[in-house]
């Protein structure tokens, strides 16, 4: 029985020494869709995708994966037997061949699918007597997918499965966890690609400074999330803060607003305000991604450069 | 399968280590005739095996073997990055080690096995002869004394990263541990300086004369030994299991 929410955090916190990797994060992943997972480069992701495997241990918090906890070793070999993961790395035993390291991970799973494996083995193009190590990056990576999704796992989790990949090779990974889920395996995957994310996914969980800005069904994002323009004939007037702004900027005569929610209502304020010209534009998840997370990459560059200074 | 793993990882350096025993034996039984020849006294055929195979080349190249075949495990991995395809298969870190310690420590023991076989065939094709039972006790000697070394390296190789860093942390302490029982203080622990169990040199299981061992062997500090190398074993297993890897 697999639970209606196959990921769950709360209050999940990783710290290295006074690095906080991860913080505070609440995250709740539905199954049977596809979740993508965003954030900057050390914003969290593989932090917090080894936390759910077991590979590094929480600093606090809690969490669970298919209702097992993941701080518990016990219930972290159940979790591992029940899930496929895919790292960002895609590092596999460059010693054995192909056959080798398919023969090798089938052991692990009573769950296996030879069907699935002959099927993938074929279509991937994947040679069986070659050691890994001659593979291409793009071919260990399809060789990782092989392992992952011959078990039909309940849960495939992947570290930016499209890096190193040809176009093809992508929109074949694409199609693939495209149809994931409807073998009954939950797909959360990170990455960088907004577009393919924006392709595929059900569901966009961002994170940035290790906590959750974004949790939201990609659908109800497009529906909801608005840039609202707002243009005034004089100096633009101070706006209080009201339900669904996310972000305000002032450029000149003009308030910029990234909306989240009730974008009419945002626009009727302004009109009220005196705004001469509102306009009201849906926004691209990089637009999103990009109004959510640039201000605190400038600050955070800012930061480290006094830092640097404060060196020198 | 994980044994399977511990097997690929280490086959090379055992296959090379096998082979490398196995020319080295066969040299010196070869070269009998012009070594003892050249020797500063009269020398048995026995004494000549002891001292070329047991007391000096093929011990120090056991020993150097074992440390080597210690150097690996999850640490390791993480340098070659496939520690987290090994952390993602539903198996605890403790079997991971376990695992990797006992086919390890197989490793060991072939190359230990390795004079068994060579020594006595070669030697009777040079037509002389050396008791196969002074093989099989040396073997014990060395499968013995081989755990501590195979042992230590394997420990410093989950506590410090990099393929070299273990072996090259290993041979100056192993080195060290051997002259700090030289010292006179130590004369009356010698059952614990495993560089003179491990030939039997001084030893009352060994007659200097006609250097042979001369049976029962030493099983209770035998034992001793084995079990400060399991547990350096075990320590590496417990330094694992709250890694971050």
């Amino acid at each position: 029985m697999i639970p209606e929410r196959i990921i769950q955090t709360s209050d999940l916190t990783k710290k290295y020494g006074d690095f906080c990797a991860v913080d505070r994060l609440n995250l709740s992943v539905r199954s049977g869709r596809i979740t993508g997972f965003l954030g900057r480069n050390g914003a969290g992701k593989s932090s917090t995708i080894k936390m759910l495997l077991g590979m590094i241990h929480p600093t606090s918090g809690a969490g669970t994966v298919l209702g097992y906890r993941i701080d518990d070793p016990r219930q972290s070999i159940e979790i591992r037997r029940r899930i496929a993961y895919v790292g960002e790395d895609k590092g596999l035993y460059g010693y054995m061949t192909v056959a080798e390291l398919i023969r090798f991970t089938r052991s692990f799973y009573r769950d296996w699918q030879p069907e699935m494996e002959r099927r993938l083995l074929a279509e991937y193009r994947l040679p069986p007597r070659m050691k890994v190590k001659a593979l291409s990056k793009g071919m260990r990576t399809k060789l990782a997918l092989l392992l992952a999704l011959s078990r039909r796992p309940a849960l495939l989790i992947l570290d930016e499965p499209t890096e190193g990949l040809d176009p093809v090779s992508i929109e074949e990974l694409l199609q693939t966890l495209v149809g994931a889920p409807v073998n009954g395996t939950t797909v959360f995957f990170s990455s960088h690609q907004l577009s393919e994310v924006e392709r595929i996914a059900d569901d966009i969980l961002m994170i940035d400074r290790g906590s959750a800005v974004l949790d939201m069904p990609l659908e109800q994002i497009r529906e909801n999330y608005r840039r609202i323009c707002l243009g005034f004939s004089t100096a633009p007037p101070h706006l209080e803060s009201i339900l669904g702004i996310e972000k305000m900027r002032c450029e000149g005569r003009q308030i910029v607003i990234l909306a989240s929610s009730n974008a009419d209502a945002i626009a009727q304020v302004g009109r009220e305000r005196g705004a001469v010209d509102i306009q009201v534009a849906p926004l691209s998840l990089r637009e999103i991604f990009l109004e959510t997370v640039q201000e605190r990459n400038q600050q955070d560059q800012r930061r480290h450069l006094e830092h640097e200074n404060a060196l020198v | 399968m994980l044994w399977y793993k511990s097997l690929r990882e280490i086959r090379t350096v055992t296959l090379v280590g096998m082979a490398a025993m196995a020319i080295m034996c066969a040299l010196v039984v070869l070269n009998q005739q012009t070594m003892r020849a050249h020797a500063d006294a009269p020398m048995t055929y026995t004494a000549y095996i002891w001292k070329s195979v047991y007391n000096s080349f093929g011990r120090d190249m056991f020993c150097i073997l074992a440390v080597i075949l210690g150097s690996g495990g999850l640490l390791q991995e993480g340098t070659h990055g496939t520690v987290g395809f090994t952390l993602a298969l539903p198996v605890s870190r403790s079997r991971i080690v376990y695992t990797r310690a006992l086919i390890g420590y197989l490793g060991v023991l072939a190359i230990a096995a390795v004079p068994i076989a060579v020594v006595p065939a070669v030697s009777r094709y040079v037509g002389e002869q050396y008791p196969i039972m002074q093989n099989m006790g040396f073997f014990l000697l060395w499968a013995a004394c081989g755990v501590v070394f195979y042992g230590l390296t394997f420990l410093l190789a989950h506590r410090v990263e990099g393929d070299a860093i273990p072996v090259l942390l290993a041979i100056p302490s192993l080195m060290l541990y051997g002259v700090l029982f030289d010292l006179p203080w130590f004369s009356h622990l010698r059952m614990l300086n495993i560089f003179q169990v491990i030939n039997g040199e001084d030893m009352p299981f060994f007659n200097e004369s006609r250097h042979l061992l001369v049976t029962p062997l030493p099983w209770l500090p035998l034992a001793a030994i084995v079990c400060v190398g399991a547990t350096l074993i075990v320590l590496a297993a417990r330094r694992i299991q709250p890694l971050d890897l």
